[in-house]
């Protein structure tokens, strides 16, 4: 059986009409990796959306809007809105607090990974792994959870096997039964802060989707499932070991409820199965994992006070791996001459010009939206230069070789930060044809100072192409840091981000400089200071509220 | 044809053109562009050759006219910033306007038009004879107080340099100033802009590439009429 192993699936297998649903990379996993425990022969795609679920598809819910309420808070006054942030970033939803909120940083100031705390979950089969798993993010309050289930990583069966598990004579609860290749690099990559695409099983034909779960960005990874003490490379990825030790009594019950009731089977075939295969296996496999856990915890997730523990512990653990990102960045290197991996605009009379209309604060709002496209544009042809290029000799109708230059990539895509980034856009798609683009959202935290990102769409295959990362302005750096990280984890090559923007802070040109040497920096000007609000001075002010002509109350009336 | 190459090709230094002409500043992107817009596989083969020759010929322009705008006079000035500080920051002069060479300089127009949304664009229409390829004016039309401003006269192909010679006699008829005119183009040719900066030393002219053969399917192709 162990040469039917399925090759791993390379991401670009999923097909391009689940672009859809593909890269709501954020926390809405969580929906789908919980539901697909619950109804193992059931279709996971369709369970992820049924109203039944409301605890698990909440999570999807709540957090596509959650952007939106934040951004919501810049039209309101100031005063007003800091209220708002305390009250709306602790959004309510049975008790699912944790989804509101961005995620904080998660790397140092270097740039470099802060590994993800890794909580691994096993017992027995109905033993309320699930629960237990559900209950801890709920307590954790931390945003960027992600549950992997070892579900996810059944092998594909063959027809004879297939045939077998019609008439429950195949063994699901058997380490032959799972793809444990395909889940130590899954979760080690995991671990790495890449993206994954986890694979999705079909109960019912036995196989996998075409369609994959994008996961990326944890804090934290809950992995659970029968046999998560089994493998020792996948032990040693565990930073602590959970298991949920059920009475066997209590958890025939509840299988034979759950198969009989709920899936339609009938009780003969049930026992038989338990009998034959779910009671020898959990006697010989996954009892004897036992003494690998760290904390064992009895009667799953009632027991309220073994979560608090390790809820308390976790807590521990991400407290000593966290650090104040955004205040070290704006002090450091004051002073230091400009690095190598800047390319400034070359100053002209027309871009000072054009300088002079956008930072002007009276300007009329159309002409600084028509003198900031024009900037825009000239930003945009000039980091296009940066791109590779190749000598090429090409007939002319003249009859006359003509030796020129041709891009030597072809496959270039912008991503904007928004929502200042989004600016840029347009003038991106008047010089590239047909070009791609992706979006990254990063806000603010008004309390902490920091940024977090909340929401990430990006060409499915992003690796293989030459990314233009865009945010209007960049001060401290930190926004375009972490957009940055995101694009190293999806495994982008660090020479192939341009990050252009139209005005830098000093210090925020040497925070990404020195943190990613190799990714160009491409802008029209720098300014030498940033002030205590993190805006550049003397700057351009906030440029997307400038922009978009949402700049609060008490700025316009002054 | 052959014999021509070599020649151009080794004695470029030959030629004489004076501090007023100027070059776009050359990068791999504008070397693309310029490749493109020369590429016979581009501009005769493909079906869908004419809006993507446009496209490109467009972003071209776009950047000549940005860099033939640097040219024009400004002055200094102070502006406070949202964030309560000062930029030293330059300001442009009033008083200027654009003459476009009919047909091919008209393909430059909206290019002026995106980075000076209200300029007054005047026009002239020179005609070559078919027999004697003497070059004759049919029409112009300019702002009335033409003589008062700076002049951006366009014209993206020079292969001789004749056709811009009678333009720019058109417009000192007008009383504008010789160093008044600021001529943007985007190919010429070395003899071409010899003619030029010998007949008219005060004038400056922006291109963005000298080279030996103009590419002469330029208005034709960008306006479709092949």
């Amino acid at each position: 059986m162990a040469a039917k192993i399925q090759p791993f699936d390379p991401p670009s297998s999923a097909s391009s009409d689940s672009d859809l649903n593909e890269y709501r990379d954020v926390v809405g996993d969580i929906s789908v990796a919980l539901d697909n425990d619950d109804e193992e022969s059931d279709s996971i795609i369709s369970s992820s959306m049924s109203p039944s679920k409301q605890s698990t598809s909440a999570p999807s819910t709540v957090l596509v809007k959650s952007p939106r309420s934040t951004l919501r808070q810049r039209t309101t006054s100031v005063s007003q809105s800091t209220k708002k942030t305390a009250t709306e970033s602790v959004l309510q939803s049975h008790t699912r607090t944790i989804y509101t909120a961005g995620r904080p940083p998660w790397y140092n100031t270097a740039g470099q990974q802060v590994e993800p705390f890794v909580i691994g979950v096993c017992g027995g089969s109905a033993s309320g792994k699930t629960t237990v798993a559900r209950k801890i993010i709920e307590s954790l309050n931390v945003p960027w959870v992600v549950l992997l289930s070892m579900d996810s990583f059944y092998k594909v069966l063959t027809e004879e096997q297939h045939e077998k598990a019609a008439h429950n004579e195949y063994n699901f609860d058997h380490p032959e039964a799972f793809d444990f290749e395909l889940l130590t690099s899954t979760l080690q990559r995991l671990k790495d802060g890449k993206k994954v695409e986890v694979p999705i099983y079909n109960f019912v034909t036995h196989a996998r989707e075409t369609k994959t779960k994008t996961m990326y960005g944890a804090n934290v990874i809950i992995f659970e499932g029968i046999m998560a003490f089994y493998n020792t490379d996948v032990l040693k990825m565990l930073d602590m070991k959970v298991f949920v030790d059920t009475d066997a009594d209590i958890r025939l019950a509840r299988r034979l409820k759950r198969d009989i009731s709920q899936r339609g089977r009938d009780l003969q075939g049930v026992l038989k199965q338990y009998c034959n295969m779910v009671k020898p296996s959990f006697s010989h496999y996954i009892a004897p994992s036992m003494i690998h856990a760290d904390i064992i915890v009895p009667r799953g997730g009632d027991n309220t006070v073994a979560i608090e523990l390790i809820v308390r512990h976790v807590h521990k653990q991400l407290q000593a791996r966290g650090f104040k990102l955004r205040e070290t960045l704006a002090m450091s290197y004051v002073g230091q001459p400009l690095p190598s991996s800047i390319h400034l605009l070359p100053s002209t009379p027309q871009t000072q010009g054009l300088h002079t209309f956008i930072r002007n604060k009276d300007t009329p709002k159309d002409e600084f939206i028509f003198y900031s496209k024009r900037l825009i544009r000239l930003v945009i042809e000039f980091a296009l230069s940066l791109l590779p290029f190749k000598n090429v000799i090409v007939d002319t109708p003249q009859c006359v070789p003509y030796s020129g230059k041709r891009c030597a990539s072809d496959k270039i895509c912008g991503v904007s930060i928004l929502r200042a980034g989004e600016t840029m856009e347009q003038a991106v798609c008047d010089v590239c044809k047909d070009i791609r683009i992706g979006k990254i959202l990063i806000q603010t935290n008004r309390s902490t100072g920091e940024p977090e990102l909340y929401y990430l769409r990006l060409p499915k295959d992003i690796k293989d192409y030459m990314v233009i990362l865009m945010d209007a302005t960049v001060a401290t750096g930190a926004a375009a840091m972490m957009a940055i990280r995101v694009l190293l984890d999806h495994d982008v090559p660090e020479e192939n981000i341009l990050l252009v923007s139209l005005l830098m802070a000093e210090s925020g040109v040497h925070t990404i400089a020195y943190a990613f040497p190799q990714v160009r920096i491409v802008t029209s000007a720098v300014d030498p200071e940033i002030n205590e609000k993190f805006h550049v001075l003397p700057g351009i002010g906030n440029f997307g509220d400038r922009y978009f002509g949402t700049e609060p109350e008490e700025y316009l009336s002054s | 044809m052959s014999a021509q190459c070599e020649k151009v090709n080794s004695t470029s230094p030959a030629y004489e053109f004076g501090p007023k002409l100027k070059l776009l500043r050359s990068n791999d992107q504008v070397r693309e562009l310029q490749t493109i817009l020369r590429d016979n596989v581009r501009t005769v083969h493909r079906n869908t050759s004419r809006t993507d020759f446009k496209f490109y010929a467009d972003r071209l322009i776009r950047l000549v006219i940005e860099e033939s705008l640097n040219q024009l006079p400004f002055d200094t000035c102070m502006v406070m910033t949202p964030t309560g500080n000062y930029y030293k920051g330059t300001k442009y002069q009033r008083g200027n306007c654009g003459v476009s060479i009919v047909r091919s300089g008209e393909a430059m127009e909206q290019g002026l038009r995106d980075c000076c949304r209200s300029i007054r664009i005047g026009k002239i229409l020179v005609e070559s004879d078919s027999d004697t390829h003497e070059a004759r004016v049919v029409y112009a039309k300019f702002p009335h107080d033409i003589a008062d401003r700076k002049v951006l006269l366009m014209y993206p192909i020079m292969s001789t340099g004749n056709t811009v010679i009678k333009a720019v006699n058109v417009l000192k008829e007008h009383r504008v100033a010789e160093d008044n005119i600021i001529l943007s183009n985007l190919f010429t040719t070395p003899i071409a802009a010899q003619t030029i900066t010998t007949a008219f030393p005060l004038m400056t002219i922006l291109t963005s590439e000298l080279y030996h053969i103009a590419p002469n399917h330029f208005g034709q192709k960008y306006f479709g009429t092949d």
